[in-house]
């Protein structure tokens, strides 16, 4: 693809993670949106289109979602539309802007992510049991959980991984988020409150996984040109990468996301990233679950495969390490409002390569870094890199 | 042998809780405790939000300042329906009627109990006050003002 103009993140906002928002779906969006036209002084004439992303309709509960959110999105009378791609949808609504703003088509654009899974029950999960084959897989009462626990226990075995090594990332994401002012469910476990927590299908235990989560997010884009004029300092999107694998996850390599790698490997050709261990400075893989990071580490080619676990049992991962991995406080410390959670990611770039992450920031000037989600069928990776 | 395809039953086994908002808490509550519709106000675009919004949706500001909309107001289009989702008889047809009101953007679609004509006035007729829930049933439907 040929493109058109230089894109750059000029604003962001985010309203707090919350189990149980007492706003409407649209009014998260509006928080979100208000937040983010006011850190770079724009106004909402100042957008010339909007982007949205939200996960399935079934978790807020209401039908065609991207058009009942538009007032809250500020995309009254503007080109709107409305991109979808499951859990991969935070980062691919970053990815649906820019292509807005790359090709020349808008000078600027917002991209809005919200999601209100409390009002689906009897849990949001339940809006996911028809996602299974209903001939082959769902006569046996699947549920997410069981993927999940199948695809860790293959991933720790192919690489002989302790378990103490995952659970390792909820303790550091979990702390690293009493930093975020927006997170939901911050706080100081050990190894051994991860380690004894529930079982839920073994090895997936309680403390392994992210909450339900209420919550919306907003960035403001501008073209190379425009960016310059609205703020000093843009954080310039370099890189963008999407694919998707089979739909049959009995398919797929479980110990490896090679939709990640594809991804990533698309969005590094276009950053002129040539060796993403060396150049990336940080990372916000998405990490719905403990080991989600680390095969998302291993997916975005930032170490070896089966490396991941060790580099975080050494404190690589650290916020003062070596390679910062979700100095936000993740999905399993700010909370997991799906497509919201994505585009929380793109925020936490955003803010950690302007030098503007308060007491989460990362030391050292960084410089380069990489953002990622994960969903659809379990099956898409959707990669941005960005650079300040 | 059976020719039937074989086929496997589904549902789709979700259900909602849903709050009515910051905005909806307002309007609601004005219902149920004093019978009375409540807009919020736009004041640098003259509109008076109805149902209420916190926000502007022309210019995005933060809407903090409510204003009571009389209980009348003008039929904009009407319906009479004689069948459920269905296709089944209803056995009192239903009145239907999009209800705008002076000095307010947006509106009410709601019931009414006479035939109507579009640009007939209308009033809304609210159940007793110990009845309402903070619903917009808490408003039983418009009647015609003769």
């Amino acid at each position: 693809m040929q493109i058109k103009k230089r894109v750059a993140v000029v604003g962001a906002g985010m309203t707090k993670f919350m189990r149980r928002a007492q706003e409407t779906g649209k009014e998260l969006a509006f928080e979100a949106v208000r937040q983010a036209l006011d850190s770079c002084n724009m106004r909402i004439e100042d957008i010339q289109s909007v982007a949205l992303g939200s996960a399935p309709d079934a978790f807020d509960g209401v039908h065609m979602k991207g058009e009942y959110l538009l007032d809250g999105a500020g995309a009254w009378g503007k080109p709107y539309s409305r991109s979808f791609v499951g859990g991969g949808t935070g980062v691919f609504s970053l990815i649906h802007g820019w292509w807005h703003v790359a090709s020349g088509l808008f000078d600027t654009c917002l991209v809005v992510a919200e999601e209100k899974m409390s009002s689906c029950l009897p849990h949001p999960q339940t809006a996911f049991l028809t996602i299974f084959d209903n001939m082959i897989e769902r006569p046996l009462g699947p549920n997410l959980i069981w993927i999940f626990a199948l695809e860790m226990q293959r991933y720790m075995q192919t690489y002989k991984i302790p378990k103490e090594q995952i659970a390792q990332v909820a303790v550091k994401n979990k702390r690293n988020a009493l930093d975020h002012p927006s997170a939901q469910i911050a706080q100081k476990v050990t190894l051994q409150d991860v380690l004894n927590s529930e079982v839920m299908a073994y090895p997936v235990q309680r403390l392994d996984i992210s909450p339900v989560s209420d919550g919306a997010c907003a960035i403001v884009l501008a073209s190379e040109d425009v960016a310059r004029k609205i703020t000093d300092s843009p954080v310039w999107i370099d890189g963008v990468g999407w694919n998707l694998d089979t739909t049959y996850w009995t398919n797929r390599d479980l110990y490896f996301p090679r939709y990640v790698a594809n991804a990533a490997r698309m969005a590094y050709a276009m950053a002129g990233v040539r060796n993403p261990r060396k150049e990336i400075d940080f990372a916000e893989p998405y990490d719905p679950f403990d080991y989600k990071e680390l095969h998302h580490m291993e997916g975005l080619l930032l170490c070896r495969k089966g490396e991941a676990p060790k580099l975080t049992a050494e404190g690589v991962t650290e916020r003062d390490g070596n390679l910062p991995v979700c100095p936000s406080g993740g999905l399993l410390g700010v909370g997991n409002p799906i497509a919201a959670a994505g585009l929380m990611k793109i925020c936490e770039l955003f803010w950690q390569l302007r030098g503007e992450a308060g007491k989460r920031q990362i030391p050292g000037d960084p410089r380069t870094a990489v953002a990622q989600a994960w969903g659809d069928l379990m099956q898409i990776g959707t990669v941005v890199v960005m650079r300040g | 042998m059976t020719t039937e395809p074989i086929r496997v039953e589904g549902d789709f086994p979700v259900y909602f809780r849903y709050t009515v908002g910051v905005a909806g808490e307002k309007f609601f509550r004005e219902i149920m405790e004093n019978g009375r519709l409540m807009a919020s106000r736009c004041s640098s675009c003259n509109l008076n939000y109805l149902p209420p919004r916190i926000y502007c949706e022309r210019c995005m500001s933060r809407l903090e300042e409510y204003v009571p909309v009389e209980n009348e107001g003008t039929v904009e289009a009407f319906t009479i329906t004689h069948q459920d989702a269905e296709g089944n008889p209803l056995q009192e047809p239903v009145g239907v009627a999009l209800v705008r009101f002076p000095g307010a953007y947006g509106g009410l679609v709601h019931r009414t109990i006479d035939v109507l004509a579009i640009g007939d006035r209308v009033r809304a007729v609210f159940k007793d006050k110990k009845e309402r829930t903070g619903s917009i049933l808490d408003i039983k439907f418009f009647e015609k003002i003769s």
